[in-house]
């Protein structure tokens, strides 16, 4: 017990220890802004792979970890699509995965925002024109914003993510 | 050398109909012509006799119309004692398209065959199990990717079908089916259980969900070139891949590489290794909600990476490979400033480790949890983190040295027990290993040119293989040059493949609500996987 709190004493507050991100680059389409002020300081994201190299799922999870700690901004990740505000898409859509994308979308509840995260959502990166991948994210559902990089890193993502929070007092510090 | 040459003999006494083909002196294997009628006897021989125990390491097919109407099927041994590599050659010639199946007596060739036969068209003949294992039932018949006749970028069209899973029926036995999407970020797999109360009596993997034809599109790309593809291949093994994808590649243009740059290579590895073992032991304690150990090990794992960014520029160490050696240097200063964070990194995660392992209820949830026997292990060829966590004693940085390896020498970890606390354990103690010989890197690394210039081509039809102890085990790439430095072939093997259907063994008698943490325990790709 006691060397259980020594430590937590040791290493203190690693909270906000990462470089701060710029603005990302793709802009935010103002009717995703205006959706998503109705989800005020909470957004429940549900996270679908429909192909990525699982670089994109790594940043996703370090968004949680005590660095980055993503929850302090309301952002937290839903078990169930049916649970969701937020689709976040990683990786080319592949040929196997677009029957399970687009029943997804269908089973998140209107209103929603779709995140398309890294190079490949957006267009497929080095998988384009594959055989075996059938497009980009917003060929099969439509998308509201784009959060480019290969993969983005979690600060990018986070900064990217306020942006649908841009009104809010609490925007990242 | 002399006793590798007595294993080549032993084999060709015992089949005299056998043909020893090319074997020059830097390509680290035998390679025999193999008659097609012998070949399940072979196989059976370099498997199971005692003094050769051949572990199959791989099994490839290649296309090689037009320039010959041929196919050909190459299956890899690692003999035990020796680990000598030796590959059986077979040769399917005009129409034949049927091959002998070994799946009977080498469990280990299941997968392979069934993606020999989606991806070739190849009948794998006696084969237990036919069904479609990367092309999902909505693909067209006769849709064979890997074939030189379809292309690259062919449109599929789509038909009805579906995939039967085995069953099991009786009272009170209940299917579960999970995924393809799960309730965590993770890739997107399905899994299928039966089970009676709460026991698992029959899991069935049905993965390929994130199948991305990658092996086809290595053909549309150069040699050089597709480095920036193998480090797509599973991002969490970016460095890995690229690492053996490199070495087949320069064994092919007869590239010598740099002492500086295989001390920055074997650098890079143990970085990755060290920062995704340090986020799975965290993990693997979220999985029985214990949440103290996965914020500390995250934030250990979060030091790792900005280091790596730090480094390079890229948190997960993309880039910095090239065919020839590296691309990015790190000079005195900087392998300095990494020894003194990893010398802090290890303290601390001592520091952690003591909490962890003191803790008596993680232990209950971990200890002979997901226990997969050494019988088994072997049976699957299991190899990597799982494989040494089972007894089964194989590490490619010790057995067959690459990149720097062969002047730092490495300690390998091994335990018996084959359930989630020996797979925590084998992680732990190769965090420390890691950090040892990444110290041991930064004060013996030499001076000298990060890369040597490719000066050719490569012979058309000429292939080769290497291999890489990634984090996860062993990674294979069949690199074969094409026309005009492009590439014909090339088969990527991540330890993933080899290490899924294992799963399906350790999981019996456990409880469904223990099935996370023992996929977590193994922690494997679907991407690498799916390809």
């Amino acid at each position: 017990m006691f060397r259980i709190i020594k430590k937590s004493l040791k290493i203190g507050v690693v909270t906000g220890r990462y470089q701060r991100a710029e603005r990302p680059t793709i802009p935010v389409t103002p009717e995703a802004t205006e959706r998503s002020r109705l989800f005020k300081r909470s957004l429940a994201i549900r996270e679908v792979d429909t192909g990525s190299c699982n670089a994109c799922e790594m940043e996703m999870n370090a968004l949680l970890n005590p660095v980055y700690d993503a929850e302090r901004f309301g952002i937290h990740i839903a078990a169930s699509p049916r649970h969701a505000d937020a689709l976040v898409v990683t990786g080319p859509v592949t040929i196997n995965m677009e029957g399970a994308l687009k029943d997804v979308y269908k089973q998140t509840p209107d209103p929603k925002i779709v995140i398309a995260l890294g190079d490949c959502a957006i267009n497929c990166g080095l998988f384009k024109g594959s055989y075996a991948v059938t497009g980009p994210v917003d060929r099969h559902v439509p998308v509201d914003m784009s959060i480019s990089g290969c993969p983005p890193r979690p600060a990018e993502i986070l900064a990217a993510l306020s942006e649908l929070r841009e009104d809010d007092a609490t925007a990242e510090r | 050398m002399p006793e590798t040459r007595s294993y080549d003999n032993a084999l060709k006494m015992a089949f005299p109909s056998i043909v020893q083909v090319g074997g020059t002196p830097h390509r680290a294997y035998s390679r025999f012509l193999v008659p097609k009628d012998l070949l399940s006897t072979i196989t059976r021989y370099l498997h199971t006799q005692p003094d050769l125990r051949g572990r199959l390491t791989l099994l490839w097919a290649s296309d090689h119309r037009p320039t010959r109407e041929a196919y050909e099927i190459h299956y890899l041994f690692t003999l035990e004692a020796s680990h000598h590599w030796v590959v059986l050659s077979i040769e399917l010639a005009d129409t034949d398209r049927l091959f002998p199946s070994i799946t009977s007596h080498i469990h280990a060739a299941q997968w392979y065959e069934r993606e020999i036969r989606d991806m070739f068209g190849l009948i794998p003949e006696g084969h237990p199990d036919l069904r479609r294992l990367v092309r999902h039932e909505h693909w067209p018949q006769g849709t064979h990717p890997l074939k030189k006749d379809f292309h690259w970028n062919h449109v599929l069209e789509r038909q009805q079908g579906e995939y039967r899973f085995r069953h099991i029926e009786g009272e009170g036995v209940f299917e579960v089916p999970v995924g393809p999407i799960h309730a965590g970020i993770i890739e997107p797999g399905h899994f299928r259980f039966f089970v009676a109360g709460e026991p698992i009596m029959q899991l069935e993997l049905r993965h390929f969900w994130k199948h991305r034809g990658v092996e086809k599109l290595f053909e549309q790309l150069t040699l050089i070139d597709a480095v920036l593809l193998a480090e797509r291949v599973s991002g969490d093994t970016t460095v890995g891949h690229a690492l053996a994808y490199c070495q087949a590649v320069e064994t092919l243009l007869d590239i010598q590489v740099p002492r500086r740059a295989k001390y920055l290579r074997s650098l890079f590895l143990e970085l990755e290794r060290l920062y995704n073992h340090l986020g799975d032991i965290g993990a693997m304690c979220n999985d029985t909600a214990y949440s103290l150990a996965h914020a500390h090990c995250g934030r250990m794992k979060e030091r790792v990476m900005q280091l790596n960014d730090r480094l390079v520029g890229s948190r997960f160490l993309r880039g910095v490979m090239q065919v020839g050696g590296v691309s990015w240097d790190v000079d005195r200063k900087e392998l300095s400033n990494i020894a003194q964070e990893l010398t802090d990194i290890q303290k601390d995660f001592s520091e952690v480790g003591a909490i962890i392992f003191a803790n008596a209820s993680l232990t209950d949830r971990l200890e002979t949890t997901g226990v997969l026997t050494e019988q088994i292990a072997w049976d699957h060829a299991v190899m990597g983190v799982v494989g040494r966590a089972s007894g089964r004693d194989c590490d490619l940085r010790r057995d067959r040295p690459f990149a720097a390896y062969d002047e730092l020498p490495v300690n390998v970890a091994l335990y018996r027990y084959g359930d989630v606390r020996a797979r925590l354990r084998v992680r732990g103690d190769e965090i420390h290993e890691s950090i040892r010989l990444i110290r041991e890197i930064c004060s013996r690394i030499p001076d000298g040119p990060l890369a040597s210039e490719p000066s050719k081509l490569g012979t058309p039809g000429d292939w080769t293989l290497a291999a890489v102890e990634g984090w996860r085990g062993e990674i294979l790439y069949m690199v074969m040059a094409g026309e005009d430095g492009r590439i014909q072939r090339c088969k990527v093997r991540d330890p993933s493949f080899v290490n899924w259907p294992a799963i399906q063994w350790a999981v019996l008698g456990n409880i469904i609500p223990d099935f996370p943490l023992i996929n977590k325990s193994f922690n494997l790709s679907y991407a690498g996987n799916d390809l």
